[in-house]
């Protein structure tokens, strides 16, 4: 007979890492246990519980390990970027037709506008960019560089308008507050590799999305699994650095002397929860040193620097997308990356151009550098966004002033690694940009793909909650096989 | 419990410590104890039927047939599958499908398909089930689960007292299971637990000593009588209302892009006055959802209804508002299923439940009751919206009362006035007009600009025609100086223009983002410099050619910097603002110079781009008079609607009536001041809105029109009056044929006490629950409740003065293997404290905790930067200096976007819904907040301090045991106080000449402590044994 999944370890990580175990006993109990996990942790089923295994064994072998899942707040506009629309450009300035307008939902635009076409301009112009040839804009002139390890999905569509509750559904699937996000979801599917950090790991530049923390937080998953806020100012983890006055030599006595009363505790109680307590102890006196260590930049190389365009010290995207690598690099499972400032209502053009010139170069150099490290291929980089931008002008339709309102119905997500084709792109909106013409991938298709991609089946990462057995893809979601490879 | 929602069986988290365990004790074996496990027979209705209903139903039940199984009757359980295999064998588990379907995946795809997999324990449940012969009682298939039936109060013995009843069903799982109880722990630790769960602070060690001194004596009375003192104390409300906040989404902000702090506070106050009172639990559940509609509501009933004044609203600049409106209503049915009914109902929002008895018309009949308030959102300007809705004063003291009785008083005279002193100027305002047509002069002065100068690090361009244009780094905010040289007349006023340019995101004026590119002057200011001497000038009088609602220009000379004067929803084009100076001030060109101050303290870059500063010499109503106005002179007459307006600008600038005006804005800056706060409530409309059935639950898909009636499959009670309103709800949830409140209730306020629920999942006691462990202690508690007139007190006193309460934490072999998670209590409840107790706990134990209670939310120290502003008019993140810094984390804001984080890190939720259950992790990052964390370092200053100063003995063993004592209430055992004294010698050592250190750490808090000691060396020695204290496990366990 076979033996029921069982785990220990998914939240293994923060909840209790790393004391010994043993005793052939010990798998007896495991196996009495039960699971807690969806994934299933090999180790524990094969009887050798040598150590708390921080990684799992997911529903079917796995294409990637990692994600930086870079996410613009505010919303690019997809079609001066991604795609590019020619008879959008030709129609520039006619009246929007009057049925689209009046069949979508819009977040300022009440009166018919006027279509917008990218300006045809040569800083504007698309280039077909890589072996592959796929069209790019010149804005982005690195990410060029790397087109053939992108896979363009341009038939995003999404359910919700307004920034908030966008980003809300974007990663958690849910458009208000109270589901888990998707970082914490792989995080409780998954759990860390790394026995020092954390399993989920968040970065910021710019101010904090609308949506505010729980764009990270657990949900009702057990609060392990939320994001934890990597600072680029004060201590890069709250509360890390000791008191003025506590040397590090006296940090470990007193760490030291709580153990060593945890443990006559322990003697006496026997409350499993002791024990955990006394390895977080550990693992926090461990992080005082490997935080820091990770997020000190300095030691890459100057060549390094120079691709990603990093200054040691600095709160930059560009710091952000080599502290993704560093994270990755110890096996962190996600790394979420939010970018403020793409929303433009007024002046699209200029603030798409300002906004890409800041990303471009340190995210080609991302893609680059885990390439050659040979992280690409176990690594998935996304580039997203709550919503798109729409096809026509709001305000006036100059080009210098121009804006463009938020999207829900068609927008461009890329990824980029392991598991996907690479130099593709996927579906299509109409000759206008407005709706999706062909192949549209709902936010809850992407993420089933994302899901998929790590080796879980959307529809079996589930949690119970209120009777319910909750998923991140609610009851809907396709995997796009199509961008697979 | 330590995991949210998880089955405690199936919690990984004990299996850990088992292996940790285990090899400590082997003595009997493990297979022992399954023996005894096994001879018992499985019971089909408490061990297998729940088993069913959670795992296979949903799919296989009463409303699903997936691949043509039903697993809710025997005869269909019995047959056989589509595979033609049979589904159940009786007597044969290795051969039925129902096994292998769960555990072979060579039989198919392993089920359940959609959920987590069986345990092995429930697995093997099945099969000894199946094996003993799948025993299926008829009658049970057709009863109705558990849940909905009835409360029956359940026979106990004649000779068991109250107080007993508990104990006689614990001790009857204990036996069950073959477990033994564990001992009462000794009354130090007894009381220590008693009161952390009660009032959430530890005992004094007077109170212990008291107590353990008449415990000896009489043994019996003493406890019971520590339990009414702790029952009476007004800390007990500021305990339990943690949990019904969460349960009340309660917090301090509107959650979303715009999380703007709200006042609820009278709300959070109500909850824990009444706690204290001890309101019977059917009153409070009333006045929260129907106070409002009491007859003469008090203010007290109005406050209780901002229990839904709690969602989330959405203020961003698109929002829909019926689409906010509906997700609110929505989030009110489902919050009051939960907390009242312990149902999932909106699990048929968008369809008929799937495994509970609601149908989509049930969802949107339960609407129909919460479909009547005004929206809460509303259109201050074109891409405005603000939080609104229904809110109310709240009641004033008498003497706050008066003064502001006579401050209106004194408007009103001086309005009365202002009238007439408008009339009789009808003449002036003719000479007026006709000044006004003869004069033709230039209006501003070229001044010359001498210096610039930023606070800021921008890149600065001074421009010919006297603007500077800033680029590069944008500050978040600054302040910037013109010096000008003066001309040669008497100066009236100064312009300041916020000009535009291409080089400016989005065009500017501002610099923060090109989508929104405001700048806010918080505050203008001017000074002569005659040589080093400088000299205030005042400005009296601001305008400008648009200001945004609630940034008026005037707030930028009104002494406060956090107002201001701002241009939101005009952005793109130049703008300007005058200000007119007190008295025309005469300089010399030579001597003096002019500095005119642009303050911009708002944050988040919201700075000018290109400003330039002028002055006048002209007289002021000329220069206010706008453009438009002036242009109104070319003409040879005014039409009546040009002297309208311009009777309206002559009377800006007439001076009685100026002062006339200076007077009522000052009063009204008074009565600001005197005005009651308010507090959100809920407010019905007067014609009441349609109901539809929404299909899909898409607000613009309207199906069916209904009425607002209550859950079918519930009972109905024929005397509540069908008045369709929310005090019908209220009726109906409290009235005793519902048989859910006084369960969910009981259950709530046992996993507060016992760590768990006597069903797990506290949240949902519907079909997909866990089964209750004591299913008739379930309901003789909920009928004790309801027969003491729903008497929370009488109930917690009930559950702490139970033996079960009282026993020691320990875990026994037998235990690990026959209980690991405690659900049958033969050991006492062990579990760390909620987040906002961990800090109230330290709080207490080193003597820092302010017992003031009630009002406004507090700031307590937090790191920099957590408060980040999302959205707008964020107030700052001023540190409390005084004892506010203290006080306990019920009073703490809460702030959606951005919760507290030492809260965070343990487990506290973001409040954006309703959660029942916090988690209960033990991560390190609860380490580093202990450890590290300059709130948590201050108090072991002071406990350290404390400790010193306090101690009976000077002699250090005797001090650590002080502080033992103080920290977990018992005394200290010899090999623990080893351990301290260890580290207190090594600290001394290796503090001895390193003074820095020393300082350091005793001066670390800010403002400083005052401090008892006065030996500066070996209080900062204690420091670390006070820190070490403060971390302990045991400190942080209930």
């Amino acid at each position: 007979m076979n033996v029921l999944p069982t785990s220990l370890g998914r939240r293994a990580l923060f909840q209790r890492a790393g004391f010994g175990l043993g005793g052939v006993a010990l798998t007896q109990l495991l196996r009495q246990s039960g699971a807690d996990s969806p994934a299933v942790n090999n180790e524990q089923q094969a009887g050798l519980p040598e150590r708390v295994a921080v990684g799992h064994q997911p529903h079917f072998p796995a294409k990637i390990k990692n994600v930086i899942y870079l996410h613009m707040v505010g919303a690019p506009s997809h079609l001066d970027l991604f795609d590019l629309k020619p008879e959008l450009q030709k129609r520039s300035g006619e009246d929007c037709p009057k049925e689209l307008f009046e069949s979508g939902k819009f977040a300022f635009v009440r009166d018919l506008p006027k279509l917008l076409g990218t300006p045809e301009n040569p800083k504007h112009r698309f280039t077909r960019s890589g072996d592959s040839g796929l069209p790019i804009s010149n804005l982005l002139p690195n990410l060029q560089g790397v087109a053939d390890e992108l896979t363009l999905i341009k038939s995003m569509h999404t359910n919700e308008f307004n920034h908030g509750p966008a980003q809300m559904f974007m990663l958690s699937g849910f458009g208000q507050f109270g589901r888990p996000s998707v970082g914490s979801w792989v995080n409780y599917g998954l759990g860390s590799e790394n026995e020092n950090l954390p399993g989920f790991v968040v970065l910021i530049t710019g101010s904090v999305l609308g949506a505010g923390s729980p764009a990270w937080g657990s949900g009702f998953l057990p609060s392990v699994h939320q994001g934890v806020e990597f600072r680029s100012q004060g201590d890069p983890v709250l509360f890390l650095s000791n008191p003025k006055g506590v040397e590090p030599s006296s940090r470990k006595r007193i760490i030291d002397t709580v153990n060593a009363m945890n443990q006559a505790q322990l003697a006496d109680l026997g409350d499993p929860e002791i024990a955990t307590r006394i390895s977080q102890y550990e693992l926090a006196y461990r992080m005082q040193t490997s935080v820091p260590e990770l997020m000190d930049i300095s030691s890459e190389s100057k060549a390094v620097h120079e691709s990603y365009g990093t200054q040691p010290g600095k709160n930059s995207f560009a710091n952000n997308c080599l502290l993704a690598r560093r994270l990755v690099e110890r096996g962190v499972r996600f790394v979420q990356l939010f970018d403020q400032g793409w929303d433009s209502h007024n002046s699209v053009f200029s603030n798409v151009a300002r906004k890409a010139k800041q990303v471009d170069q340190p995210v080609a150099a991302l893609i680059r550098d885990l390439r050659q490290r040979g992280l690409l291929d176990s690594t998935l980089v996304v580039w997203s966004s709550e919503f798109g931008r729409t096809p026509f002008a709001q305000g006036t339709n100059k080009a210098d002033k121009a804006g463009r309102d938020h999207h829900k119905d068609a927008f461009t997500v890329w990824v980029a690694g392991g598991g996907t084709k690479g130099g593709m792109s996927f579906g299509e909106t109409d000759d206008l940009g407005y709706t999706i013409a062909e192949n549209p991938v709902h936010v809850h298709d992407f993420n089933a793909t994302l899901l998929h991609l790590m080796g879980m089946n959307h529809e079996r990462l589930t949690f119970r909650y209120q009777g319910r057995q909750y998923r991140l893809t609610d009851v809907e979601g396709r995997v796009v096989r199509e961008i697979l490879s | 419990m330590p995991y949210l929602n998880t089955p405690p069986l199936i919690r990984g988290i004990f299996f850990s410590a088992m292996f940790f365990l285990v090899p400590l004790w082997c003595s009997t074996t493990l297979a022992q104890v399954d023996a005894d496990l096994e001879r018992r027979s499985v019971d089909f209705s408490e061990q297998i039927e729940p088993l069913l209903r959670r795992h296979c139903q949903r799919c296989h039940g009463e409303k699903h047939d997936e691949g043509g199984l039903r697993l809710n009757r025997r005869i269909d359980a019995i047959g056989e599958a589509d595979s033609e295999l049979p589904i159940v064998v009786p007597g044969h588990a290795g051969e039925s499908l129902l096994i292998s379907r769960l555990i072979d995946a060579d039989a198919g795809e392993l089920m359940p398909l959609d959920g987590e997999p069986l345990s092995q324990q429930e697995v093997d449940l099945l099969g000894r089930w199946i094996d003993e012969g799948a025993a299926w009682p008829e009658t049970k298939s057709k009863g109705k689960h558990w849940a909905y039936e009835a409360i029956k109060r359940p026979d106990v013995p004649d000779h068991l007292t109250t107080e007993a009843v508990i104990d006689h069903f614990i001790d009857q799982g204990i036996a069950t299971h073959g477990l033994v109880a564990n001992p009462r722990m000794q009354p130090a630790s007894v009381a220590r637990r008693a009161s952390l769960a009660l009032i959430g602070l530890p005992p004094t060690p007077n109170d212990i000593e008291q107590f353990v001194a008449s415990s000896k004596s009489a043994s019996g009375q003493a406890y019971s009588s520590l339990v009414d003192r702790l029952l009476a104390s007004p800390r007990y409300g500021e305990r339990w209302a943690v949990p019904w906040l969460d349960l009340a989404r309660y917090a301090d902000s509107n959650g979303f892009q715009a999380d703007q702090i709200r006042d609820n506070w009278a709300y959070r106050d109500w909850v824990i006055r009444v706690f204290n009172q001890g309101m019977p639990f059917d009153e409070f559940v009333t006045d929260q959802l129907a106070g409002d509609l009491r007859p003469n509501a008090t203010s007290d009933q109005r406050i209780a209804t901002g229990f839904h004044r709690m969602t989330t609203c959405n203020v961003e600049a698109g929002v829909h508002p019926e689409a906010n409106r509906v997700n609110q209503v929505v989030d009110r049915v489902n919050t009051t299923a939960t907390v009242f009914l312990g149902t999932t109902l909106e699990c048929a929002q968008c369809h008929d439940h799937k495994y509970d008895p609601f149908s989509q018309k049930d969802y949107y009949r339960f609407f129909a009751y919460f479909n009547n308030t005004p929206l809460e959102v509303k259109q201050t300007s074109a891409v405005t919206w603000d939080f609104y809705g229904p809110k109310m004063d709240l009641p004033l003291e008498q003497n706050r009362k008066q003064k502001l009785a006579d401050q209106n008083a004194e408007l009103r005279k001086l309005r009365v006035k202002r009238d007439q002193v408008a009339t009789e100027s009808d003449s002036q305002f003719e000479d007026w007009i006709k000044r006004l047509r003869d004069q033709q002069p230039p209006l501003w002065e070229s001044v010359t600009l001498v210096d610039f100068k930023t606070t800021g690090n921008e890149d600065v361009s001074l421009q010919p025609d006297g603007a500077v244009l800033l680029s590069g780094e944008v500050p978040p905010t600054v302040e910037h100086t013109f010096v000008l040289q003066p001309p040669a007349k008497p100066i009236t006023a100064i312009r300041v223009e916020l000009l535009t340019d291409d080089s400016i995101p989005g065009s500017g004026p501002g610099r923060g983002e090109a989508g929104r590119p405001n700048v806010i002057l918080s505050e203008v200011t001017c000074e002569v410099m005659s040589g080093e001497e400088k000299n205030k000038v005042a400005l009296t009088t601001a305008v400008a050619d648009y200001s945004q609602p609630n940034w008026d220009v005037a707030r930028a000379i009104d002494g406060d910097r956090k107002t201001g004067w701002a241009i939101g929803g005009q952005f793109g084009k130049p703008h300007w603002a005058i200000f007119l100076l007190a008295e025309p001030l005469l300089l010399d060109p030579e001597s003096q110079s002019l500095k005119v101050n642009l303050g911009q303290y708002f944050g988040s870059g919201r700075v000018a781009g290109k400003p330039r500063v002028s002055a006048s010499t002209q007289s002021a109503d000329l220069l206010f008079l706008p453009d438009d106005l002036r242009s109104m002179f070319k003409g040879e007459k005014l039409s009546k609607q040009q002297r309208k307006k311009l009777r309206t600008e002559f009377e800006k600038v007439d001076k009685r009536l100026l002062e006339l005006d200076q007077s009522i804005a000052r009063i009204e800056k008074e009565l600001k001041k005197l005005v009651p706060e308010t507090t959100l409530v809920m407010q019905e409309m007067e014609s009441p809105r349609e109901t539809f059935v929404l299909r899909r639950g898409d607000y613009e898909s309207r199906g069916d029109i209904v009425e607002a009636m209550t859950p079918g499959a519930l009972p109905r009670d024929s005397t509540v009056a069908a008045t369709g309103d929310r005090m019908e709800l209220a009726r109906w949830l409290t009235s005793a044929e519902n048989p859910l409140l006084a369960r969910v209730t009981v259950n709530r306020w046992w996993a507060e006490l016992f760590g768990a629920g006597l069903v797990p999942t506290l949240e949902d006691l519907g079909t997909q629950s866990d089964a209750p462990s004591h299913p008739e202690l379930l309901d003789w508690l909920a009928s004790e409740l309801i027969d003491s007139g729903w008497s929370m007190k009488h109930i917690h006193k009930l559950m702490v003065t139970s033996d079960a309460f009282q026993r020691t934490a320990e875990l026994t072999k037998v235990m690990v293997a026959n209980d690991p998670v405690n659900r049958y209590l033969a050991r006492g409840p062990r579990f760390r404290l909620p987040a906002e107790m961990i800090r109230d706990n330290a709080l207490a134990i080193s003597g820092l905790l302010s017992e003031k209670m009630y009002g406004p939310p507090i700031m307590p120290y937090q790191p920099d930067k957590i408060w980040r502003s999302v959205g707008r008019n964020q107030p700052k993140w001023v540190a409390a200096k005084d004892e506010n810094r203290f006080r306990r984390g019920a009073y703490v804001v809460w702030k959606r976007a951005a919760p507290y984080p030492s809260f965070i890190n343990f487990d506290a939720p973001d409040r954006g819904t309703c959660t029942v259950n916090r988690g209960r992790s033990n991560t390190p990052l609860q380490a580093l907040t202990l450890l590290n964390d300059p709130a948590y370092v201050e108090m072991a200053l002071a406990l350290a301090d404390r400790v010193i100063s306090e101690s009976p003995s000077t002699d250090d063993r005797e001090r650590v045991r002080y502080a033992i004592k103080l920290a977990v209430s018992r005394d200290a055992k010899e090999h623990e106080i080893d351990i301290l004294v260890g580290l207190l010698s090594s600290e001394r050592d290796d503090l001895k000449n390193q003074a820095q250190f020393v300082k350091a750490r005793t001066t670390i808090s800010v403002p400083a402590l005052e401090l008892r000691s006065t030996d500066m060396q070996e209080l900062a020695a204690w420091f670390a044994v006070a820190n070490a204290i403060l971390n302990l496990d045991e400190t942080m366990n209930q």
